[in-house]
């Protein structure tokens, strides 16, 4: 039986908000706790919340820039569920109402656009953070302690269908999500802060079943590494349980980085379990075609249209794909060089490959004022010509990020301009064969190491720069014919 | 739905421990709504507007400006156990 595993993402996006979803808290990035908290995200009762203006904005730009119906009549429920980091015994969520439907976003894997359907775009809050104090082991914790800084900061879930059938496409959906909260400047989309957090729902079926198979949900993976694996080893663990004829249990699973496994955490609730309804403390929301129209106002350069400039300049689209997802001076900068170039593939060689490494290296973050597109733009022509070569091209970048020079002016200064002058060239391979008779007369073939010796013989007898390419093709003329 | 309905789930989730008699009680009430509930379905509202929320209000939307919070000690006055800034809890493991 040959199966195929079926995925759900579920991702939390931190919005970047000034306040808090509910109360007029400062969001803010601490270690020290409970320091931004008041009645309402501490759950004392009688507290009232009082919905985020532009948090209801950012909701609606992602609505819009996952192409999801906006829903103009809705409402928040309350989701009941007992647990500390929520004193209030519920999180204000949306149910059968949420701000965006039936989205879909395009994601780029390989060389081929996949569009991956949305389901919903919906509002809540976050809950606070607990930390275990104990041995250390998590079932061994001896207190829990609270910090309600992070309580009532305001979360989008974005939810798709069950569409993605890899573990490679959910790391694509997830990169292209990221960079979309970004582009969209309504979260700062760092994973390693939380500002994005998402689950996988998994199952494994027939592949010529119509069906789909026992749902789990994957919990805790940290990084876009751990997602690719834990779902790997999710679609593994489940298939073996299949082929055996087993049946699988529907359950949370927590992924657990040192084990590199999966481990059963509780069985599932269902939504019936979390007794939804409606808050009676916040009324309908209203989103009219004005607000719709004011919030995609705001919407600049989606990471799409950025792609399809790219991809229209003579990129790839899987080189589209790397300077979309890239930092914003990295794909301002391509723009303006290949403008002048007029070389896609070698200007986003060079920029990609070694202005980013040679700045690693020199453990820069940003060009230095003097280095633009146009000087850019003239290395590249200079080697892309064959008047300099590759190396004296990386020599002169490593110059040009320590000081302000002209790559061309610099070039001719030391001396690394390269001949393609024929005559100039034609006369040095003849008094290089000339003095190497011995080595002639053993030469085979045009694909004979010996010639590399031969050029090499040329390049050292010059006292100019020569291209080695001219000298190989006039070499081979002169002895092969 | 109503053949369906289980108390000691229903107390389970709620967190509240229910002696017998009251369990046998609640069943009981519980199960009167549930069929009132049943008897709301047979109502032909397909002609009618439909109302989501108990209110008719609209939601207002507050500015997205941040305010001074609650000082950290007032906060944190009236929790029995605390440490290093934190509320301290029971183990609570999920």
């Amino acid at each position: 039986m040959n199966l195929k595993a079926t995925i759900g993402m579920e991702t939390h996006v931190e919005l970047d908000t000034e306040s808090k979803m509910f109360c007029s808290c400062e969001v803010i990035e601490s270690e020290e706790p409970n320091i931004s908290v008041c009645p309402t995200c501490l759950g004392l009762p009688g507290a009232l919340p009082v919905p985020n203006k532009t948090a209801i904005e950012y909701i609606v730009m992602l609505s819009l820039g996952t192409n999801c119906n906006i829903t103009n009549e809705g409402m928040f429920h309350r989701k009941n569920y007992f647990y500390p980091d929520l004193p209030k015994n519920y999180q204000i969520s949306q149910f059968d109402f949420p701000v965006g439907i039936n989205g879909s976003l395009e994601i780029v894997l390989d060389e081929e656009l996949h569009s991956v359907e949305i389901e919903r775009v919906h509002m809540e809050e976050d809950t606070g953070k607990s930390v275990h104090e104990g041995s250390g082991r998590i079932d061994s914790a001896i207190s829990t302690l609270l910090d309600f800084n992070r309580s009532g900061i305001p979360l989008v879930e974005v939810v798709t269908k069950p569409v993605i059938s890899t573990s490679k496409m959910a790391v694509a959906y997830i990169e292209e999500l990221r960079q979309l909260v970004i582009e969209l400047g309504i979260s700062k989309g760092k994973l390693e802060k939380g500002n994005l957090r998402f689950d996988a729902n998994i199952s494994v079926a027939d592949e010529n079943s119509n069906e789909l198979g026992t749902k789990v949900e994957i919990k805790n993976m940290n990084s876009l590494k751990s997602l690719e694996k834990a779902i790997d080893y999710e679609i593994m663990r489940q298939s073996k349980q299949v082929e055996k004829g087993e049946s699988v249990i529907q359950e949370t699973r927590h992924w657990d980085e040192n084990k590199q496994v999966t481990i059963s955490m509780r069985t599932k609730e269902g939504s019936a379990d979390y007794r939804y309804f409606s808050d009676p403390d916040l009324p309908n929301m209203i989103i009219d075609q004005e607000f719709i129209k004011n919030s995609k106002k705001k919407i600049q350069n989606l990471p799409t249209d950025k792609r399809k400039t790219l991809k229209e300049s003579g990129l790839s689209l899987s080189d589209s794909n790397y300077l979309d997802k890239g930092e914003k001076w990295l794909y301002d900068l391509y723009l303006s060089t290949v403008e002048n170039t007029k070389d896609s593939k070698s200007t986003f060689n060079f920029l990609t490959g070694e202005l980013q490494g040679q700045m690693r290296k020199a453990e820069i973050d940003k060009l230095p004022e003097w280095v633009d597109s146009e000087k850019l733009a003239n290395l590249i022509n200079l080697f892309e010509t064959n008047e300099v070569s590759f190396t004296s091209a990386k020599d002169i970048l490593a110059k040009l990020l320590g000081e302000d020079i002209d790559p061309k002016s610099y070039a001719s200064e030391k001396n690394l301009i390269q001949s393609s002058d024929d005559e100039e060239i034609r006369a040095l391979v003849t008094s290089v064969v000339k003095d190497n008779q011995d080595i002639v007369e053993r030469l085979e073939d045009p694909d004979d190491k010996l010639v590399g010796f031969l050029v090499g013989q040329v390049m050292k007898s010059s006292e100019i720069k020569v291209n080695p390419g001219t000298v190989k093709e006039v070499l081979l003329k002169e002895l092969f014919g | 739905m109503s053949e369906n309905f289980n108390i000691d789930d229903v107390s389970n989730l709620a967190s509240i421990e229910l002696s017998e008699d009251e369990k046998a009680k609640l069943q009981k009430d519980l199960q009167i709504i549930l069929e009132h509930v049943e008897a709301l379905k047979n109502v032909d509202i397909k002609d009618e507007k439909i109302d989501i929320h108990p209110l008719s209000k609209v939601l207002e939307l507050r500015k997205d400006e941040s305010k001074e919070s609650l000082k950290h000690e007032d906060a944190m006055m009236n929790s029995p156990e605390t440490k290093d800034g934190h509320f301290v809890v029971p183990p609570s493991i999920e």
